[in-house]
């Protein structure tokens, strides 16, 4: 049964130094800041952590410009619109700062989550033949996979190997075409089938080839929903991203939310629900919580705060920390954060018009 | 087109100091990328330029075509200008939203991604684009310097898999022989024929059935990969720009014999695309690096 906590007593729980967490969301939307900034709160006793994501790295960002990322596994560390790439993350990877950074593709790593997701042992992805993404290993290079001298798993976050290649056992008929060709052929145009059966790299034999990979198992993923039922049940509006998958990917499970509501209010049209309730550990409730993402159907995303900060965090690391310091290490919690950083005037600026789910007439001048 | 009145837009240009005919690079770009859709197209685009023109090319070249966002988005008719693919403007009036694993599952894998449009920091004479690094890719816990890569960008995001799946792949990128070397540094997505075919280097032979025609928008000029040996030709150069500018900008002996002049955006064009596409000028309002580069001096 899903425990309805503060973020406060969340994060003490369950994110220790070097837990690994998966953010969830995606750029600027739904993203589970209320975690997020408590963890930065909570900066002095973390320190480090093992930082697991997928997509546009507005949360990575803040917690690395706090020093409390060390591993960091993901796909994409760019701020899309805002900035081409994260730049508190890019300096601490240039100077060694952040040792160890895993690459994946968007659609490698969601094949991971679909793996876990269905328990799977491993998912086979089309993708990243060919390139030098699966090719440098960095946790293999750090000597952090496989097994030790006693048998068991050297670090049991990080799965024996990046990949594995295997030829197609069923020889290419499933790649399935969106038009079929028609006769004999299970092909359409767009695919060469016969080029590809010529194939001899990486398995040595000549055929189709199949890239397979790892779920992703996380220790804690934290993601952002409207609006959670008081027994765990979950319901995200709008777009999902990577968090249907990683959410059932991981051992614990924080859900933070707009609101919490009765059962009934989401039992009521079960086939719109995202996690049954068995899968949550614990609710936060804090409403305007995932600002300055957009939360669909609630409020746009604070398009002047990311201006702003994407100028911001050019500065000196120092000046960059001590911004954090003074905006979010020294409130008492996101409710002091929301009203006395931000200011519910602004926050009441952002909410959504109905017929968009954002906010349609929200100014964006650069 | 949605209709726009004449004082509409001649009120816009007065108050934006532009003019009908005259266009900055980025909106050349808009233009030219937009004008390689074709109707009827399945179009998985990134956040930036690639946005920006496959959105002008709905109210162009193909009214008909779908657009893809990675992070769970399929056929959206957008109103407002998405800077995520993750923006809820990206998702307004969609014929469905779900979550990144199905966008990519369930249409670049079955073939239903006509085009691709990414960006990149580095691209190589058989369309191989770097994303990742330059100058050593490892980070510093394992580098044995202690120190990371010279330079680290976004990583692959959705790019290697859009440059895996799609048929055909257009790259927007600034033109500089250091970004055009001949081979890059480390490969994000194989976005063309990858190697010769001769010496099994291709991206048929490293397993990926889809795609390898590649057309690259740089700032200066259109280049298409030859169909027959993967590498990239120039296509054509863009008004005010000489065939020489193109190759002393390039790191490989670019064939140049198929070159001829970019058809200017037209009014039409540059009307769609600052009145109905990005009327803030979020991107359009942005200088290319060119721009900003020449300014400076």
């Amino acid at each position: 049964m899903a425990e309805i906590i503060t973020a406060r007593e969340a994060v003490e729980r369950y994110i220790k130094t070097g837990t690994q967490v998966c953010w969830g969301g995606f750029s600027y939307t739904r993203r589970p800041y209320t975690i997020a900034r408590e963890v930065i709160r909570q900066r002095d006793r973390i320190q480090k952590t093992f930082c697991t994501m997928n997509g546009g790295a507005s949360i990575e960002e803040a917690l690395a410009a706090n020093d409390l990322i060390e591993w960091l596994e993901t796909t994409y560390v760019g701020l899309e619109g805002i900035q081409p790439v994260a730049y508190s993350i890019r300096r601490r990877v240039q100077d060694g700062s952040i040792p160890l950074f895993e690459d994946y593709s968007n659609y490698g790593y969601a094949t991971r989550t679909i793996a876990g997701r269905y328990g799977w042992p491993f998912a086979p992805l089309m993708a990243e033949l060919g390139s030098d993404v699966p090719e440098y290993d960095v946790f293999g290079k750090a000597g952090l996979r496989g097994k030790n001298a006693g048998g068991s798993w050297i670090d049991p976050r990080i799965p024996p190997k990046k990949f594995a290649v295997i030829d197609d056992p069923f020889d290419g008929w499933g790649l399935r075409p969106h038009a079929f060709e028609g006769g004999d052929s299970t092909a359409n145009k767009t695919m060469a089938l016969d080029r590809i059966r010529e194939s001899d790299k990486y398995t040595g034999n000549k055929g189709v080839k199949v890239i397979l990979v790892p779920p992703i198992l996380p220790e804690v993923t934290v993601i952002r929903a409207q609006r959670v039922a008081i027994d765990g049940t979950v319901r995200m509006e709008g777009i999902l991203g990577p968090d249907a998958e990683q959410a059932m990917c991981a051992k614990t499970l924080i859900i933070e939310c707009e609101q919490i509501v009765p059962s009934d209010e989401l039992r009521a049209a079960p086939e719109l629900n995202h996690l049954p309730a068995h899968q949550t550990t614990a609710i936060v409730e804090q409403p305007f919580g995932g600002y300055p993402t957009a939360v669909p159907n609630y409020y746009d995303y604070d398009w002047d705060w990311w201006v702003s900060y994407g100028r911001l965090n050019r500065k000196s690391k120092e000046e960059v920390r001590h911004w954090w310091t003074r905006h979010v290490v020294e409130t008492e919690d996101d409710w002091d954060y929301l009203q006395r950083i931000i200011g519910m005037k602004r926050l009441f600026e952002l909410r959504a018009t109905p017929a968009y789910g954002y906010r349609a007439d929200l100014k964006r001048p650069m | 087109m949605q209709q726009i009145s004449d004082e509409a837009y001649e009120a816009y240009l007065k108050e934006r100091g532009l003019s009908r005919t005259q266009y900055t690079t980025i909106e050349l770009l808009a233009v030219a990328a937009a004008r390689e859709v074709p109707d009827g197209a399945f179009v998985f685009a990134g956040t930036g330029l690639p946005l920006l023109a496959s959105m002008l090319a709905q109210y162009t070249t193909a009214p008909n075509m779908t657009l893809i966002m990675e992070a769970g988005i399929v056929g959206p008719r957008v109103e407002h200008l998405p800077i995520s693919v993750s923006d809820p403007r990206g998702c307004l009036h969609s014929s469905m939203v779900s979550n990144m694993a199905d966008t990519f599952g369930t249409t670049a894998l079955r073939g239903y991604c006509t085009v691709g449009m990414l960006g990149g920091a580095e691209c190589g004479m058989y369309g191989n684009l770097n994303s990742t690094i330059i100058g050593g890719y490892w980070p510093g816990g394992v580098s044995g310097t202690g120190h990371g890569p010279h330079v680290r960008f976004a990583g692959s995001g959705g790019a290697n898999n859009i440059a895996s799946f799609a048929d055909k792949v257009l790259v927007v990128m600034v033109q500089e022989e250091r970004r055009f070397p001949e081979q890059v540094e480390y490969i994000t997505s194989v976005a063309g024929q990858r190697g010769p075919r001769e010496k099994k280097e291709s991206r048929w032979d490293y397993g990926l059935g889809r795609g390898g025609e590649l057309v690259m928008i740089s700032d200066l000029c259109i280049m298409r990969s030859n169909p027959e040996t993967g590498i990239l030709e120039l296509d054509v150069v863009y008004p005010g720009i000489s065939v020489d500018d193109v190759v002393i900008n390039t790191g490989w002996a670019l064939d140049t014999s198929k070159a001829k002049e970019l058809q200017p955006p037209t009014e039409e064009e540059l009307k769609a695309l600052r009145m109905l596409v990005d009327p803030s000028r979020i991107y359009l309002g942005r200088k290319s690096k060119r721009e900003a580069a020449a300014q400076a001096k």
